[in-house]
């Protein structure tokens, strides 16, 4: 009979885990935070969440609709200027498809794009087309491509390398296998990526408000300002609802688009 | 013989719809009348030099101005940890609930949905206006800030990721004369854990990011830094910050990287 090995040793998950705690212990005890604040938070949330909804102030609702509109605009026109410049510099930067110094310049670029808060694009943009939705939506298309050509760069790498083979056995070059072979393959995922740009440009465009670039997060944060809390209450409650419509019609293509059509009568389970 | 080829499906009746429909939304967004968008390509063309003189300006950093961004960005490094921690340590048991094989009650499971897509559906900076009126200024509302977007964030893409998989092993479980609760603790958490650890890297990577616009409603971190320096027109330490918010993000890429390897 053979004896049973011995247990794996689990000293090195054990230091790892006691370095964790370390590092998060020492985050916790040096930073400067006001804890006593997080004692008052409950009253303080139940008081204003009591000023915010238990009478929300409905009459400025038509000026919310037209503000909410123009935050779904610059979203949408966002996500369009951004998936239009990143799908076709994202395959540049796909390994196999361009040259290695275009790939890694390229890379450099989004990496950097990446790095820049969306807000400091929007300030330097500002200048250029002034304190208009239009610099939103530019703003919006900008910052995305970092994060959008990365995933369109991961994408086309994922992809199996057998269908652009069999394109470059049938004598096809470069060009022809883009085309023909990881096009069609990553087209579906790609469309998906595109309106989830759309969906996080939606959050994103309540950022852009501060600065001055309209929607409905500028409102919001004007009537926190002012202390309305009745009308932020309001907003509030527009920008949820807003927002959870977008994420459901939107989530219903995006799935629609990855899965394919229900099957129709042949579903056996039921 | 020779075999007939099937006609090809006729699909560009729908394609033509689609396109309808998306060409259709565009107008709509582009009509200031309503709320759109008024495309001013023409100020592009005229006021173009602007934006290249910040751009120009932004290209000479003032490294001199690095030390006075240690402190701040320590901060931000800080708040991002423990932002992420927290919701970390919240989001096992409420990803559990959310997910139909952990929490086959169908009310429970509803009811957490529904609180995380609420929570969600409110945009970080929203949250950090609101809570710096609450709470006033400092680090705290941007530390709150960031677990309620990181609970949002991990809750709702681990909880996906359990519903679309198989869990043969829950089923087994049960066969067992397991309840729940000790299906979950004993089969789910483990298997389940690398997922976790894959979002709960990512929400702290996401939480440096976002920090730098924290500071702008006073919410603490680099970000209020930022927003002063930029308010002074002093572009060159602004690219400082920028630059030392890229390296700090790609460290910390680089060191989940290394992390997300050991754990899965």
């Amino acid at each position: 009979m053979t004896a049973l090995p011995a247990p794996p040793s689990k000293l090195p998950a054990t230091l790892w885990s006691l370095a964790a705690s370390a590092v998060v212990l020492a985050c916790i005890a040096f930073l400067d935070v006001d804890w006593a604040g997080l004692l008052g938070l409950p009253a303080a949330t139940w008081e204003y969440g009591a000023l915010m909804f238990g009478d929300p102030t409905w009459d400025k609702l038509p000026r919310a609709l037209f503000e909410t509109w123009r935050s779904i605009s610059m979203a949408w026109l966002g996500a369009i200027g951004c998936v239009v410049v990143s799908i076709p510099l994202g395959m540049l930067a796909a390994g196999g498809v361009g040259p290695a110094w275009l790939r890694y310049g390229l890379r450099g670029v989004f990496a950097v794009i990446r790095a820049v808060p969306e807000v400091i694009i929007a300030l330097i943009l500002l200048t250029v087309t002034g304190l208009t939705p239009f610099t939103g939506a530019l703003a919006l298309a900008i910052a995305g491509i970092g994060t959008q050509a990365k995933w369109t760069y991961e994408t086309i790498e994922s992809l199996d390398d057998g269908a652009a083979e069999a394109v470059a056995a049938a004598g096809g070059g470069r060009a022809a296998a883009l085309r023909w072979a990881l096009w069609p393959a990553a087209l579906p995922t790609l469309l998906s990526f595109a309106l989830y740009r759309f969906e996080l440009n939606i959050r994103m465009s309540a950022v852009l408000g501060l600065v001055g670039a309209g929607g409905v997060g500028q409102m919001l944060a004007n009537y926190t300002n002012f202390r309305e809390w009745g009308t932020v209450g309001m907003l509030l409650i527009v920008v949820i609802v807003a927002t959870m419509l977008v994420d459901t019609v939107s989530g219903a293509i995006r799935r629609r688009i990855m899965e394919g059509a229900p099957s129709r009568g042949m579903d056996r389970s039921r | 013989m020779t075999l007939a080829v099937p006609p090809r499906p006729r699909t560009w009746p729908r394609t033509l719809v689609v396109l309808a429909a998306l060409a259709g939304l565009t107008v709509l967004t582009c009509l200031p009348a309503i709320g759109g968008v008024e495309l001013d390509f023409a100020s592009i063309a005229k006021n173009w030099r602007h934006g290249a003189t910040k751009l120009a300006q932004l290209a000479q950093p003032d490294l001199r101005f690095l030390p006075r961004t240690w402190v701040p960005m320590l901060e931000t490094v800080q708040m991002a940890i423990i932002g992420a921690v927290a919701a970390a340590v919240v989001s096992v048991p409420l990803t559990l609930w959310a997910a139909r094989p952990t929490n086959p009650n169908t009310p429970t499971r509803t009811i957490v949905r529904t609180v995380i897509n609420v929570i969600r559906s409110v945009p970080d900076l929203v949250y950090a206006t609101i809570l710096v009126a609450l709470v006033g200024v400092g680090a705290l509302p941007g530390l709150l800030t960031l677990f309620l977007f990181d609970i949002g964030v991990v809750v709702k893409l681990v909880s996906e990721a359990i519903d679309s998989d198989r869990h043969p092993y829950l089923e087994a479980s049960r066969a067992a004369g397991a309840t729940q609760l000790q299906a979950n603790r004993a089969l789910a958490l483990p298997q389940t854990l690398p997922l976790f650890a894959n979002q709960w890297l990512y929400a702290l990577e996401l939480n440096v990011r976002i920090s730098a616009i924290l500071g702008i409603v006073g919410a603490g971190g680099i970000g209020r830094l930022l927003n002063e320096r930029f308010g002074f027109y002093a572009y060159d330490d602004v690219s400082v910050i920028i630059l030392e918010i890229l390296v700090v993000v790609i460290l910390i890429e680089v060191l989940s990287n290394l992390l997300r390897r050991r754990l899965t």
